[in-house]
């Protein structure tokens, strides 16, 4: 398995997509805090600090495309049968890529979280972290907004890697992913008239796509209907019903 | 002599098409076995059924004695393979693909060795994008060999190779050989395998028709001989009128017995006034003992 683990970080490492998703958000950052440091009256300084100056504005997207790819261009480039012909099992290959993908989700929050405090400490040497915002401190609702943006963000991409399986090209997983990502928002009002109406429909995965607005901000309450602990479960056991679902295509596939 | 691999009973369906039926042979260590068959016979299925990527309905694989199947593995560690396409990924250099699939110790003396044994030394660092189909195939037999399998199998090597890059790989794989790696080839290029296999296993319609070294199979065969004459209608109409049978074939082909020799088939048709411009043994390589054996197992079924 370690093996199979450094065999993709490998290959992640070597595709310009990786770097180019830690670039951009840098660079969309560095744009955040200049403007926000130039313009006071229009950006609030606690405010972009506490938001990790809108470093996962973009995320969500070059990831999507990652894990679109991650599965989909082992079907594109041919690669797949070597990659299932050898002692390891089909399992071990899929969540391989599972953990890979994971931890370079994680390692651009660690960057965004790490690079937000570098700014932070050059240009804003006024914002106090353990100032109260809402009901949190500064640092408190950064982390809930990197949180937050993750959870949610992993629900994506379970949905994403089980339709790269599925349809076995990247554009359909893209495609999705990047609807699912508005959806949620789209059908806001539609959804919440529509659990008004049947509260059994909270339960429904486009209700959980909310799970991460809900964790940066507790009011969403009133729209999802669930609960901040039943949310964000709800959004991981879906994440894991998609994983699941994924590795299963991903087993009967004939190759 | 001890077997790398044994496949026995296997049979494989697709929906209602048999794929295989109870498929038999044996590869031994250090041996290097063709499997050979017309399109669609069932080559690539088996090599497919060996690397463990589907399921099958009867049989068994061993690998050095381990049952290999679509949910036990472990005995592929011990086997290289090139499928189809090599597999490569056009954003990394062939060195990059070396690299990704070495495992083990002395991997860079490794990777040394093999590049230069296989002459990849001057494009090794380009990204495969750029690699000619000669090239991305030498890559994918190099990826099959890194790990100093016992066992490597390679489906139609020869594809794009150019005749150097041809020789270079079978320098490649006989050395490989005498150093005790078995290897399960199938090619189109019969010319080509003759000079590398010392056993073939020949398969039609997912059976195997015969597993036999290259020397019992010429032997077991006919020998057949074509010639080329002024009437070729007019000359098979004579000998048949002798009594000798011709085949229909192009030319006159008739088979060399006891009886028949080329003699005799020769004085028949010079006393009819028919004059013989060449005289081509068919007998001795493999594309015949295939044809024939192919055609016999036609007859008969």
């Amino acid at each position: 398995m370690t093996t199979l683990l450094r065999q993709e970080m490998f290959k992640l490492r070597h595709q310009n997509i990786t770097w180019i998703t830690v670039g951009f958000n840098l660079i969309v950052m560095t744009l955040f805090a200049v403007l926000t440091k130039l313009k006071p009256t229009w950006f609030d300084a606690n405010n972009e600090v506490a938001m990790g100056f809108s470093g996962t504005l973009f995320l969500v997207f070059f990831l999507i495309g990652v894990a679109s790819t991650i599965v989909a261009a082992e079907f594109q480039y041919g690669t797949i049968k070597a990659l299932l012909y050898r002692k390891y099992y089909r399992g071990q290959v899929f969540a391989s890529k599972v953990v890979t993908l994971l931890v370079y989700s994680i390692i651009n929050y660690i960057i965004i979280f790490g690079y937000t405090m570098v700014l932070k400490l050059i240009l804003f040497g006024n914002v106090d972290l353990t100032a109260k915002i809402g009901k949190t401190t500064i640092i408190g609702q950064l982390g809930l907004n990197l949180l937050g943006s993750f959870v949610g963000l992993w629900l994506i991409l379970a949905l994403v890697l089980l339709i790269a399986n599925l349809f076995k090209t990247s554009s359909a997983a893209i495609t999705i992913g990047i609807l699912s990502y508005f959806a949620a928002s789209i059908l806001q009002v539609v959804q919440s008239f529509a659990i008004q109406k049947w509260n059994w429909l909270k339960w429904n995965p486009l209700n959980m796509l909310n799970a991460g607005a809900q964790i940066k901000d507790s009011t969403l309450h009133s729209f999802t209907k669930l609960s901040l602990t039943a949310i964000t479960t709800g959004s991981i056991v879906y994440t894991l019903i998609f994983l699941l679902i994924g590795y299963y295509i991903f087993k009967k596939r004939n190759v | 002599m001890e077997n790398i691999l044994q496949v026995s009973q296997l049979s494989k369906r697709f929906g209602k098409k048999q794929a295989l039926s109870n498929v038999e042979f044996t590869v031994g260590k250090g041996r290097i076995v063709g499997l050979i068959g017309p399109n669609g016979a069932g080559k690539t299925t088996i090599m497919k059924a060996i690397l463990g990527l589907f399921s099958y309905e009867d049989g068994q694989i061993k690998i050095d004695n381990q049952p290999v199947s679509e949910t036990s593995h472990q005995a592929l560690a011990k086997v290289g393979a090139l499928i189809e396409y090599p597999a490569i990924y056009p954003y990394l250099s062939g060195l990059d693909h070396l690299k990704l699939n070495a495992t083990g110790d002395d991997v860079t003396n490794r990777i040394d060795r093999l590049v230069k044994q296989m002459k990849m030394d001057s494009y090794i660092t380009r990204k495969a994008k750029n690699y000619s189909l000669g090239m991305k195939q030498k890559l994918g037999i190099a990826l099959a060999l890194i790990n100093q399998p016992e066992l490597v199998i390679l489906d139609e090597p020869m594809n794009g190779l150019d005749p150097q890059a041809t020789k270079d790989l079978r320098d490649v794989i006989i050395e490989q050989a005498a150093a005790g790696t078995a290897f399960l080839i199938s090619s189109h290029i019969l010319s080509e395998l003759e000079k590398l296999v010392s056993e073939v296993v020949i398969i039609d319609h997912g059976e195997v028709i015969k597993q036999a070294t290259i020397a019992n199979l010429n032997q077991d065969q006919a020998d057949y001989i074509i010639l080329k004459t002024s009437d070729d209608e007019q000359a098979q109409i004579i000998l048949q009128q002798a009594g000798i049978a011709v085949m229909k074939a192009p030319g006159v082909v008739f088979n060399q017995t006891a009886t028949v020799t080329l003699a005799v088939v020769l004085k028949t048709l010079i006393q009819a006034n028919i004059d013989v411009f060449d005289v081509l043994h068919q007998g001795e390589d493999l594309e015949a003992s295939l044809l024939s054996i192919l055609h016999n197992e036609t007859k008969e079924g």
